[in-house]
């Protein structure tokens, strides 16, 4: 007999469900430190779920993300500080600085594969992050800015840090709804087509230089919201904290460890990858210059040579294997 | 016009240094097909090896290169062995982030042995230099320099001329027909990534008497050898030099002119204009910037 078809209600509890658990961690770790992990563990997979699209889908590997990141951060601070605009509305002036980057470098860069495109976005992140730097009177460079804690809706800062958790899971869902749906059309296809085999793609005649550029355009803009939340969460912005090499790469990272390409996979990636880092600042601490960052980077050799597709899949063949054994 | 000459010779000089780093990074990547990204973290341990050699047992770094070049190609075998060997077959984002986590996991070990302080090496003769007209040249940087082109040029013949470099270049051109020759295409990956790391090993030794050196020397440099190396035309050694040689220059004048801050801006431009405008690079093989690892 064959299975039955997957019916609306058979594909959606799932992640109903899963859905229905994340809303439960703020209130289960309500202790300032543990919340603090669950409200950065949704931003990063909200972030992360962003880079996806374009690292994930389309096979785009960008190490410039945190760049769009940190103009999200900085478009929505400067105009509050400097114009008193809200960042509610901010938030999208970023998103739209970021998406026509985004376009901008995509034009010149979409072409070049694998490494190529690497460095290109690597050099972008460098060169947005200089300018934070020295750009002195606008951004206060390294010194960075600060938003004054006044708690308002309107001034998207609220006084029970609660709150943002909540408003980053939102960003998580409506992300992750976002990706299932591109995935699902004719677009996420085409995207899939290209990244595994370009020269076929191309032979089937998918154009997919323009749909690329508009994925890496959008997820721009989606990791552009991000950092105007992030920079509301902490009220405080630095070119090192919304815009280094690392931010880029750790988003990356949540992607890989969760399992690139698939719409869960940013989520379970940001959620191991940020308790992890948690767990060893509050472990290791600052004893010795480096000490996290060189545990952090081992791990991420180790997990990459022990499972290439991401600890998602390695462990679902895991416990695939056990309930097989079992019966 | 005296100055636009000195710049252009200061330029010409610190050049010659990109380019040696350039032509290990570009040749691992032309047999490879592997970007390294730890690149930069080699320079920097070769200059540290330098540093306490000069510091602990008096040697001059000329004659340090003797046992530092050796023991980074040691360790670029290792690293290849652990590293790089089994991601070969992996997705391209594994090899970029196994390499990319290398460098930041280095970059640390770095900082955690030896903090964030500059070390500088600093010999007898660094200030001696001779004049030619209107000119001031340094001997030490004229010898860096020399050092540096005869290790390229060297290099180069090596590829030529003997049997090993043959195999790499069989090796880089199709590895499949490579391995159907009888060539035996891991001990070819081996050798290459050992000798890449050797070059920029001899590469930090020459930096060391000119540079101070903490842990983030390397990181500072490999921007500047990714845009020579494209620009040169990935997997093109000559390509490399040759770009390295011009980098060198447009750095001299742009650092003069616009300022030393300046200096990732005009990186960063002339990468994208290169890309923009030609993706191969000098002398890169067409093709190559979208070639598959197969």
């Amino acid at each position: 007999m064959s299975p039955p078809a997957p019916t609306i209600a058979g594909t959606l509890w799932r992640p109903a469900l899963g859905f229905a658990a994340l809303a439960l961690l703020p209130l289960v770790f309500r202790e300032p430190f543990t919340l603090g992990m669950v409200t950065l563990s949704f931003i990063g997979a909200a972030s992360s779920l962003a880079w996806n699209l374009s690292g994930g889908y389309a096979g785009q590997l960008s190490l410039g993300h945190a760049a769009f990141f940190g103009i999200g951060a900085y478009a929505s601070t400067l105009l509050f500080l400097k114009a008193g605009i809200s960042p509610l509305i901010g938030m999208w002036v970023g998103a739209a600085i970021s998406a026509v980057s985004a376009a901008a470098l995509g034009a010149i860069t979409m072409r070049l594969k694998g490494s190529f495109f690497v460095m290109s976005t690597l050099a972008f992140g460098a060169v947005v992050h200089i300018t934070a730097v020295n750009l002195r009177d606008v951004t206060g460079g390294s010194s960075g800015l600060a938003i004054p804690l006044q708690p308002s809706l309107g001034n998207l800062v609220f006084a029970d840090k609660l709150a943002y958790a909540y408003v980053a899971l939102g960003l998580v869902a409506a992300y992750y709804v976002l990706t299932r749906a591109l995935a699902a059309s004719k677009i996420g296809y085409a995207l899939v087509a290209f990244r595994e085999n370009d020269d076929a793609a191309r032979a089937l005649g998918i154009r997919t230089l323009p749909v690329r550029i508009g994925i890496f355009a959008l997820s721009a803009a989606m990791i552009s919201l991000c950092g105007t939340l992030h920079a509301q969460y902490f009220l405080y912005i630095d070119p090192d904290s919304v815009m280094s090499l690392n931010l880029s790469l750790n988003l990356a990272l949540m992607a890989i460890v969760g399992g690139l390409g698939t719409a869960h996979g940013p989520i379970i990636g940001a959620m191991l990858v940020t308790a992890v880092s948690f767990a060893m600042q509050a472990y290791l601490g600052n004893q010795i210059s480096g000490l996290t960052q060189i545990a952090y980077s081992g791990i991420v050799i180790a997990v990459l040579l022990a499972a290439p597709a991401g600890l998602g899949p390695a462990l679902g063949r895991l416990v695939q294997r056990r309930l097989a054994w079992q019966r | 016009m005296d100055i636009y000459l000195q710049l252009a010779l200061s330029g010409l000089f610190i050049g010659g240094i990109y380019a040696l780093i350039s032509v290990g990074l570009t040749l691992v990547f032309g047999v490879l097909r592997v970007v390294n990204f730890a690149h930069g973290e080699y320079l920097t341990i070769a200059m540290f090896m330098t540093y306490f050699l000069f510091h602990t047992a008096g040697l001059d770094p000329f004659l340090a290169s003797v046992i530092v070049v050796p023991l980074m190609f040691l360790l670029g075998l290792v690293t290849e062995r652990l590293l790089i060997r089994p991601t070969l077959d992996a997705p391209h984002v594994v090899q970029v982030f196994v390499t990319f986590a290398l460098s930041v996991f280095l970059q640390n070990v770095l900082l955690a042995l030896f903090t964030s302080d500059f070390r500088s090496v600093r010999t007898a003769y660094a200030t001696a230099a001779f004049q030619i007209g209107p000119l001031y040249v340094s001997w030490l940087r004229l010898a860096a320099f020399l050092a540096a082109i005869a290790l390229a040029v060297g290099i180069a013949l090596f590829l030529k001329y003997s049997y090993m470099g043959s195999a790499i270049r069989a090796t880089a051109q199709d590895r499949r027909s490579a391995r159907l020759v009888g060539i035996n295409v891991d001990r070819v990956y081996a050798i290459t990534f050992a000798l890449g790391c050797a070059l920029v090993g001899a590469a930090g030794v020459l930096l060391s008497p000119l540079f101070p050196v903490n842990p983030y020397t390397g990181a500072d440099m490999i921007l500047v050898a990714f845009v020579i190396v494209v620009l040169g035309g990935m997997g093109s050694i000559g390509g490399a030099v040759l770009a390295g040689l011009m980098i060198g220059v447009v750095e001299s004048f742009s650092s003069y002119f616009l300022g030393g801050e300046m200096k990732q801006f005009v990186y960063f431009i002339c990468f994208m204009l290169i890309l923009a405008i030609r993706p191969v690079g000098f002398f890169g093989r067409k093709g190559a910037e979208v070639m598959d690892v197969t």
